[in-house]
Parts: structure tokens; sequence; C-alpha cells
């Protein structure tokens, strides 16, 4: 079985001291480890970004992949075998950005498996950009006069397109993301997880104090029902938070949005994926009666 | 013209607009052909439209092996005006055309001193049939009947068409051609032209060159396949989706191309045999996660089917205008196979030699054909299938990764990227134990990490050891194919890839009662280059042609480059249109005549 120590026999983590990377780091080993699987039961995918320099920071079954396109890999690596839980890291540029058509087409296909954004709101490897879920009028370098857009609510977005498994962490709470990571990787269907992750030295705006002023658990509130998707898809809005807003007028939930017990994944449509598809290809496939129609 | 002799062989042309169902009912006639053991080869030209426009099927019928299409029409079958007024002059002296009076308007141009007419009330049968929709039908009775050919394998073909509708369907159908086939024996049973089966003939197959190509998949084993949809390259999704619970593969139609190529490195990555297949558009898309295969030393296949670029250029037309494209695409350098099919029978073999290669060396393999192999029917030797072989190279399935110390490195992990004399490191999936690895797009030291790529003697190694594959390649790809004559008595040596073959071997064969000999090579691999089998039959020639689909001349391009020699002339064609053996003839004659 997996144990931390072994999952860190991987290279050091060159991430900025303070980064919010560290905790999920520790959450996800900390989660992998008590799951009780074994390094050949999952494999690990990964974007590009400051979030996909971790792909050097744990030993597993891994593949990192281009800017953006994390989900297709990993979508392949679920739909040819069965027998691998499949986790998936992105960032917020790689996985909302440039790879947001395929966040849309994985959600809505509900492929069994787990996807852990890092959203820290800005572009760190690239020197500090604005995002796609950079707060409306924030001064960057891509935007000095300040970014003119809405930002992308993937909580909302993943909702309404059906997602069968929506939580949002944060990072400076490891014990709470410990938990999402559990039930996200229980989950029997596509779960997203989105972590506020605060880069320390790019984003001078959303920092961890930022948010500790602002966040609240959804589970602690009375009468949250997580299994309603209109309530869960209402919150949703309320992450649309503005640059200057003050504390106590801009909360931020966090926790489990949305779970849908019992769904219908994509690879529960797919009766053939009974086995790893290589055993189709241990000798040549009788096609004699096939050929027959031609 | 160089024409096979008058009467030797039949072509039929159907002209109409698109939506009647003109390719379904010539595939049909086509089948009713190999049914009754001739040859076919048939040419379905059609504009980027659902109804409307102007389509033709164009189907050559032979007792004799053929090779393309051909410019002329024996019997042209015209569902419109249009079709007249088109393709009227492509019909040889003597020829007929069969026409609806009410429907087809054919003022002004008949009759006509050359051509017979052949009305038939299409429509009005069709109606008495069962309904006007089967006017095509009728048309391929009256085809048959003018030319004095039974109709039992047209009725089996008919009946297969539709096996899985309502039995009533195929006795419509049936009644349909029999009711045009006795009205023109009747009215026209004069007619000189008489097409005789061939009951001893064995077994063909009849395919395009997408189910040419997805028949060698499926034999190869594959377990993955994923497309987004574009012309010509279509057809092949379609295809692997219609065998996909029959044969056992995962067949995703993705969001676009990026998707399709990326998903199929992940399904590579769990050592499932997996492909996608586009045109040159989607490969565009596909080229960065292309390069990823390359660096990330994945084994997967892509068809790329070439049609007119650049951009959306001519969706449902053919060119050879890829080449250099996919040779080249991606940013870096890495090793890659591109296989380029000539026919169907080609089809079939490079597709499941194509999972091999990739598998043997680790790296993609590209198939590139073009809209004339994808869309058009040749019938071809039923595919030997005892040929076929599995070789998954250096491919750890299962076990433990400590059986295979060698592949080991500190604290007893597996090295995936193992640098080697081949360059092939050992290959072991996830799911087997101690195979943790990191798979990746950076560049990487042996693990996969990929922090340690950046290492200047770590980056050397790497690039160094996968750039060896492209050697070993050489040891285990198809050799180009020679044809005709020996090179240093052949009066003219003609070098071309791809789809040029067929209309190469048919010019070639009409040369021959005029005594030209000529030496015909295919580059069947184009990538890696041939590039001593290339020069020495290019030096050993008299006079040398090449013969591409394209404005700049890529493959003599690469002969330029890889050979440093160049040849006499050259033929190129890029309207969209494949080459014809008449224009290849032409060519061909002129060349040696200069000699």
């Amino acid at each position: 079985m997996v144990k931390v120590a072994d999952i860190e026999r991987a290279l050091e983590p060159t991430w900025c001291p303070g980064c919010g990377n560290f905790n999920m780091w520790k959450a996800l080993k900390e989660v992998l480890e008590e799951s009780g699987m074994g390094f050949e039961d999952y494999a690990m995918v990964w974007g590009i970004g400051c979030h996909g320099n971790g792909a050097d920071f744990y030993r597993s079954q891994g593949f990192h992949g281009l800017h953006g396109r994390a989900l297709p890999v990993a979508t392949g690596i679920a739909l040819s075998n069965p027998e691998l839980k499949v986790i998936v890291s992105m960032g917020d540029g790689d996985g909302y950005g440039i790879g947001g058509n395929h966040f849309i087409h994985s959600v809505r296909r509900n492929i069994d498996m787990m996807a852990i954004y890092h959203n820290n709101q800005i572009y760190g490897l690239t020197t500090g950009q604005a995002s796609p879920t950079s707060d409306q009028f924030m001064k960057t370098p891509s935007t000095p006069g300040g970014v003119v857009e809405e930002p992308v609510n993937p909580v909302g977005v993943a909702i309404a397109q059906g997602a069968t498994f929506v939580a949002r962490g944060f990072a400076g709470d490891v014990d709470h993301l410990k938990s999402l990571y559990r039930q996200a990787l229980d989950h029997h269907g596509f779960s997203l997880v989105d972590v506020y992750q605060p880069c320390v030295t790019w984003n001078k705006i959303n920092t961890f104090k930022w948010f500790r002023d602002r966040v609240y658990k959804l589970e602690e509130l009375d009468d949250y029902d997580s299994s309603d998707r209109t309530m869960a898809f209402e919150t949703s809005m309320s992450t649309f938070h503005e640059l200057t807003c003050a504390p106590d007028e801009c909360k931020i939930p966090i926790g489990v949005f949305y779970r849908e017990e019992e769904s219908f994944t994509y690879q529960d449509g797919l009766p053939q994926l009974d086995r790893p598809m290589w055993k189709h290809a241990e000798k040549p496939r009788d096609i004699s009666e096939i050929l027959k129609e031609y | 013209m160089p024409l096979p002799q008058k009467g030797s062989e039949l072509r039929v042309k159907i002209g109409g607009a698109a939506g009647l169902g003109i390719k379904a009912a010539g595939q049909t006639l086509a089948r009713a052909f190999v049914n009754a053991g001739l040859e076919v080869f048939d040419l379905t030209e059609y504009p980027s439209l659902i109804r409307g426009g102007h389509s033709t099927y164009t189907l050559r019928v032979s007792p004799r092996p053929i090779s393309s299409h051909v410019e002329t029409v024996d019997v042209l079958i015209a569902f419109d005006r249009q079709t007249v007024d088109k393709h009227l002059d492509e019909v040889i002296d003597g020829g007929a055309v069969i026409f609806d009076p009410e429907v087809t308007s054919t003022d002004g141009r008949l009759p006509s001193r050359r051509v017979r007419p052949v009305p038939v009330p299409l429509k009005k049968f069709a109606k008495e049939a069962g309904g006007p929709i089967m006017a095509n039908t009728v048309a391929l009775g009256a085809a048959l009947g003018l030319v004095h050919f039974p109709l039992d394998t047209l009725a089996e073909s008919i009946a297969a068409q539709f096996a899985h509708k309502a039995e009533e369907i195929t006795e419509q159908n049936i009644a349909a051609a029999t009711v045009g086939h006795g009205y023109v024996s009747k009215m026209a049973g004069d007619f000189w032209m008489k097409v005789e089966g061939l009951p001893d003939a064995p077994r063909r197959v009849l395919v395009d060159g997408n189910e040419a190509v997805g028949l060698g998949a499926l034999a190869a084993g594959i377990g993955f396949y994923a497309a987004y949809p574009m012309t010509p390259a279509s057809s092949l999704l379609h295809f692997m989706a219609a065998h996909e619970r029959d044969a056992g593969v995962v067949v995703k139609h993705t969001e676009d191309e990026l998707a399709a190529m990326n998903m199929v490195a992940g399904a590579a990555f769990t050592g499932a045999r997996s492909m996608c297949a586009t045109s040159g558009g989607g490969f565009a898309l596909m080229t960065e996660a292309f390069g990823m295969a390359g660096v990330s030393e994945s084994a997967v296949v892509v068809g790329v089917f070439t049609r007119p670029g650049p951009a959306t250029g001519m969706p449902t037309w053919t060119e050879q205008s890829d080449l250099r494209y996919v040779i080249h695409a991606g940013q870096g350098e890495f090793p890659r196979v591109v296989l380029a099919p000539g026919d169907q029978t080609d089809a079939f073999d490079l597709s499941w030699k194509a999972f091999n290669l990739a598998d043997q060396l680790q790296t993609p393999v590209i198939i590139l054909g073009d809209s004339y192999l994808s869309d058009n029917r040749q019938s071809v030797p039923y595919f030997d299938l005892d040929t076929v072989t599995v070789d998954r190279g250096k491919l750890v399935s299962e076990g433990d990764v400590s059986d295979h110390p060698d592949a080991l490195g500190e604290h007893g992990d597996y090295l995936r990227y193992k640098v080697t004399f081949d360059g092939v490191s050992l290959r072991v999936l996830p799911g087997v134990k101690g195979a943790t690895q990191l798979v990746n797009s950076y560049e990487h030291d042996e693990y996969g990490w990929g922090q340690n790529g950046e290492i200047a003697a770590e980056r050397t190694a790497q690039n160094e050891k996968r750039m060896r594959k492209l050697e070993l390649a050489r040891t285990l790809v198809p050799p180009p194919a020679v044809f005709g004559a020996d090179t240093a008595e052949a009066d003219v040596a003609v070098l071309f890839f791809g789809t040029t073959k067929g209309p190469v071997l048919e010019a070639m064969r009409w040369l021959e009662p005029d005594g030209v000999k000529v030496a015909a090579m295919q580059v069947v691999t184009v990538w890696p280059f041939p590039a001593e089998e290339v020069r020495q039959f290019l030096g050993a020639a008299k006079r040398t042609v090449i013969v591409e689909g394209n404005y700049t001349g890529q493959l003599q391009g690469l002969v330029r480059e890889q050979c440093l020699v160049d040849t006499d002339d050259t033929l190129h064609r890029y309207d969209g249109r494949p080459f014809s053996p008449e224009m290849v003839y032409a060519k061909l004659k002129e060349v040696a005549d200069n000699g």
C-alpha cells in the first residue's frame, strides 16, 4: 500500500516558500495513503503550470501532459483501463482557460475520475499575467488597465453542465481539503475539486489572509443541502467576489456544493470496457466474420 | 486515346443532385458486379453539402485487374439536365445515356449521332414499384438490361443493402430493378455492349480505403479509437463505431482534434493499441500532442487523409499536398514513421503494420492517405488474415518490474526512458507491480523526471536515444515497392507515393502494347525516406519522372534533399482531382519519346 514516504521518493519541490501548492500536495499524499491503494492502482495526470511541476514531486504511475490537455489524456487512460483510478491535476489557466473546452465536455461525460484544480487566480509560471479566474479590474502585466472581463465561475459552470460532484477547497485548511479529496476519490463519476491556492509571489490581493477573512464552510450551515442542484447553483454565484469587497460583504463558500450519489458514468455506458484494452492486442483479432460483410 | 479496347470493360457514370442516393445506388451496382466475379473501381465526386449541388458516381467494371478510374464513360445515367450538360462529352462514340424524359430534358443535346439515347420512365416505374425514391434502383436495372447482364447478382446486392430494413423494402427495390431491366432489354435489346460475369473467379473484397484501414486496425487488436469528424476521415470513425461492441473497441467522438490526439496518447499509456484519424486541418490541431507522443515515446497511430488545403480548402476533393507537412509537423525533433498506402490492399497491410511499428519503436506512426483512397471502393484480393502479426516490441504488461533488473535504476526504480543502444526502452505498463514512472511531455531523465531533463547531459542522452530509433526504423519499415521493367532496361522510370499508384499502374498496362518499357517505384514508407533505394532506382534509369498531386513538388524536394539527385521531368496535379491514367500515360509516353 502507498505510504507518504514512498510517494516522496521523488524530486524536492521547487514551489515558492509559502506556496499554496504545498498544502495541496500534503493533503493529497495523506489521502492517498489513507485510501489503501497500491501504486499500481491509480494513475496521475498533470497539465502545465506551477501545479504541473508537482509531477516531479510524486512517485506515481504518472503522465505529465501538455498545457490545457490533462483531461483528454486522463480520459484516454480511464477509457482504456478500468482498473486504474485516475487523478488529474490542473491549474486555473491550464484547466479553465486553454483547456476550457475539455473541462465542459469532461463534466458532461461524467467520466469516473477525480479532477483537482489549483486555482490561484493568476499565471504563476509565466510570471504573473491575469488568468481566467482573476477578479475583474485586477492589474497584471498583461492587463495593466485592469482585467476587463468577468472571471470564470468553475463551480457554477460545472453544476450547470450536469456535474455529479463539485467541491471547493482552500489550501489554507488542509484538514478540510483532505475531507474533500476523500469524498472526491470515493465518488462514482467525475469529481471536481476547485481549490483556492494563493500565489504568494504574483497575486498580492487574493492572499491567504484575504481568503481566511472570507471563507465559510457549507457543511457548517444548517440548511445547506448538497443534493439540491438549484441551491448549489445559486450558492456558486456568490463565488463571484469583487476585488475590493470588504470581508463581511464578500463571503466565499467552501465545501461540497453538489453531489449526486448514484450517477451514470461514461464508463457505465461502455460494456466493451470490461478489461484493460491492451488485452485485445495479445494476438491478432479474428476479423473473418466482419470481413464477410465486405 | 490509349484506352483498353472498346467494349473490353464497362464504365457507368451516374449523375444527379446530392441527396438522391446516387452513391448508395452505385455501390449496390458495384457489389453486383463483384458478386459476379468482375473487378470494379469506383469514384465518387460530390460537393460539400447534403442536398442539391451536383454529384457523380463512376463505376469501372472489368474482367481483368484494374487499378484506377478512367476519364471516359460508356453508359451515362442522367438524373438531371446538369449531368447531361457536364458529362455527355465524356461518353464514348457508341455509348448510351439512360434518362427519364419526364424529369431530364435533353433538348439540344440528344439525339446525337454519337450517343444512343435510352429514355426510361424511371419515376413512373419507381412509383409503381412502391415509391419515387426507387428511381435510382430502376436505373440500375436499366443499365444492366442495356449491357445484357443478368439481374440475379443485383438482386443479391439489393437484398444485402436493405438487409437491416423491412423485407418489403428489399422486395420493392428488386421489383423496381426488374422492371427497369425488362423495359430496356426489350427497348434496346440490340445495344452492342455485352458484359459477362466470371463465375469461377476467386472471392474479392470490395472496400474503400477507410474501411481497409479500419479492418487492418481491428486485425491489429486496436483497443481505443478517438476522432473528431472531418472529411474524408469521418467514415473511419463510423466504421470503428459500428464495430465497437462486436470487436471490443472503445471509440470516442471527441470535442475536438486536440482531445482526440491527447486521449490516444493516454490510452497508449495503458498499453491499448490506439489510433486517431483526421484530415490536414484536424492534424494541425493535433500537432502539439503529436509531438508529445514523440517525446513521451507513446506508441500511437495517426491517420492523415489529405484533402486540398490550406485551411478548409476543398473538403470533398483530393490532393497529395500534406507529405512535407506530416513529415515535419511538430516543434522540435523526434522520430516518426510515415506510411503511404497506394490502394486498398496497401491500406489494410500498412494499417496493421503501423501498430507493430508504433510498438516496436515506441513513437508515433502516420498513415498518410487522401480522399481518393478514403472515398473510393476497389475490388481487391481477399485480405490474407494469416499474414497479420502482433509484435508489441519491448512491452511488459503483467507481473512485477523486479523481474526485469536491466530496466531498474537506483533503489530498484523502473526507468521508463532507460538509454539503450537501439533507442527503445523496456515499456512496463501501469498496473504492473513497481511500474511507477513519469511519462512526460517535458524533456526528462531516464525515470521521467522533468526537472532533470534540463541537465545538458540528460537532454543530450534522451534526444540522441530517441533519434536513434529512426535508424532502427529503417530496418523495420516496408521498403519501396517496384513495378514493371528493370530500371536499367526501361525507357522511363517513374517515382511516386500514395494513391498515384493506381493511375500509374494503369498507364503502365496501356503502354505495354506501345512497346514503351516503364519501371516504377512507389515510396511506401515516406519517412524515414528510403534515400539509398530511390537513388539507385533513379540512377540506373535512362529518363526519370516524378508524378505527385501537389504544386510544389514535395516528393521531388525530398529526392533532391535526401538523395542529392533530381529527375528529368515531373507531372503535377492540384485541382482537387486525382490523376487519371490518361494523364499519366501521356506524360510517360512524352518522357520516353524525349529520351
